[in-house]
């Protein structure tokens, strides 16, 4: 038996389902990500002068991009638990904004590498730099139907479900983690 | 036997666990055929000279004959198995539109996914007098087709997931619905086996293949639980859930 302590209990934020895709995500990528050390050790040359044609300034606008992105779907998460619809919905709208930001900086990126020489099959490194950018620009095309889905909660107001908008917003962070740890792994 | 025999006869459930049961024997021989017997799993290399090539079809040879007839034979045990998921669907408070558009892209989907590599290897193997160069035409055929067409199976994925995530009924987990989203997701990442011939996204690589086929595996034994669990807690009612009832009275 628990003792009451007083305090309110921990919920898990969003629906517990959500978190197995977070986890399994995270397996898949981790393995992705293991693939490409295993390569990147091996051929280290190779990898540190092509990661010298990326332009650092693309990968650092995009990460600030995708980091102001969860903070304002963090405010948009307090704002709705706060109920103040306006609020969460402007939140949830430059959350977009930001994601559609950071989907025109990767494609303009893209362009200018292939038309640089860089494209897909170039060598190694690109092989991986165009594949897990380009399954990350996937998880962020989804994150998108997730925002949908959060603005349509927010206009249902009295029928809102507090833990589909959090179970979005989970969605969407993880997003944003998957590029803080792909941008680590590219350009370091 | 006798206990068989009853369950036959009276059991209300008995079409659903024949469908199960072709589902769980379907995935058994798919298994021992293509892995240990035609060995067309893993996938050998794509980047094989037509010697090599050549080679590979002789040394195989009675393997896929053999696995890929039985392949023929049983074909159809993907029908009950795209039903039953059907099914699962059709008691979601979802429209019947998923269960149809599921139906239909799963059916057509085992042609390119399947059939059409046990056709060609098939072919390959059976006239092993053939030109080396189109023993490898034959052998890029099957192969691509087989690993490179998966996203067909991606848009079934998001319908099944779809559904489970609208659903009031609980007919599934939600989990399960999104585990149906990181199967869709690992899906796509075959579609580079049509560009590479070697490294980790060929047809055999170790993202395109290895890591995909792991998911798939957890994802196949996670579907085929999920409808056992829905047949055992089928009671064939109609309308909405009790609780359901309850709040919207």
């Amino acid at each position: 038996m628990t003792a009451n302590t007083g305090k309110p209990a921990r919920a898990i934020p969003g629906q517990p389902d959500m978190w197995v895709l977070v986890l399994f995500e995270a397996l898949v990528f981790t393995a992705y990500f293991a693939v490409y050390l295993f390569h990147r050790s091996a051929h280290s040359e190779l990898f540190l002068r092509s990661q010298a044609r990326l332009d650092p300034r693309f990968g650092t606008l995009n990460t600030l991009l995708m980091l102001t992105s969860s903070l304002f779907m963090l405010r948009c998460v307090q704002a709705s638990r706060a109920g103040a619809i306006r609020a969460a919905m402007t939140s949830a709208l430059i959350t977009g904004l930001l994601g559609t930001a950071f989907g025109v900086s990767k494609i303009t990126e893209w362009i200018r590498l292939v038309h640089g020489g860089s494209g897909f099959t170039s060598n190694e490194f690109f092989e991986y730099y165009f594949f897990l950018t380009g399954i990350h620009f996937l998880h962020l095309l989804i994150g998108f139907v997730a925002i949908g889905v959060i603005a349509c909660q927010l206009r249902r107001r009295e029928r809102r479900s507090q833990e589909v908008v959090e179970t979005c917003a989970t969605y969407w962070h993880t997003v944003d983690l998957l590029w803080v740890l792909i941008f680590s792994l590219l350009t370091w | 036997m006798r206990s068989i025999a009853w369950h036959w006869r009276n059991n209300p459930k008995r079409e659903l666990w024949l469908a199960w049961y072709a589902t769980v024997v379907f995935y058994n021989i798919f298994f021992i055929v293509f892995f240990p017997v035609t060995h067309a799993q893993p996938p050998p290399h794509p980047g094989w000279s037509d010697a090599q090539v050549a080679y590979w079809f002789a040394r195989s040879h009675g393997g896929l004959l053999a696995g890929f007839a039985i392949m023929f034979a049983i074909a159809g045990l993907t029908a009950p198995q795209n039903a039953l998921i059907a099914y699962s669907m059709r008691r979601m408070s979802v429209s019947r539109a998923f269960a149809y558009s599921y139906l239909v892209m799963y059916s057509l989907s085992a042609l390119p996914g399947m059939l059409l590599l046990c056709v060609v290897l098939s072919v390959g193997a059976l006239r092993p007098g053939r030109d080396p160069a189109q023993l490898h035409w034959l052998y890029d055929f099957g192969f691509l087709s087989f690993t490179g067409t998966m996203g067909i199976f991606l848009i079934g994925s998001l319908v099944w997931m779809l559904a489970i995530l609208l659903d009031k009924n609980r007919v599934m987990p939600k989990w399960f619905g999104y585990l149906n989203l990181c199967n869709a997701l690992t899906e796509v990442v075959v579609a580079p086996a049509w560009i590479f011939r070697t490294g980790v996204l060929t047809w055999n690589g170790l993202i395109s293949w290895w890591i995909n086929i792991a998911v798939f595996g957890i994802y196949t034994g996670a579907f085929i639980m999920q409808l056992r669990n829905l047949i055992l807690r089928e009671d064939f009612g109609d309308g909405p859930l009790p609780s359901l009832a309850e709040a919207t009275r």
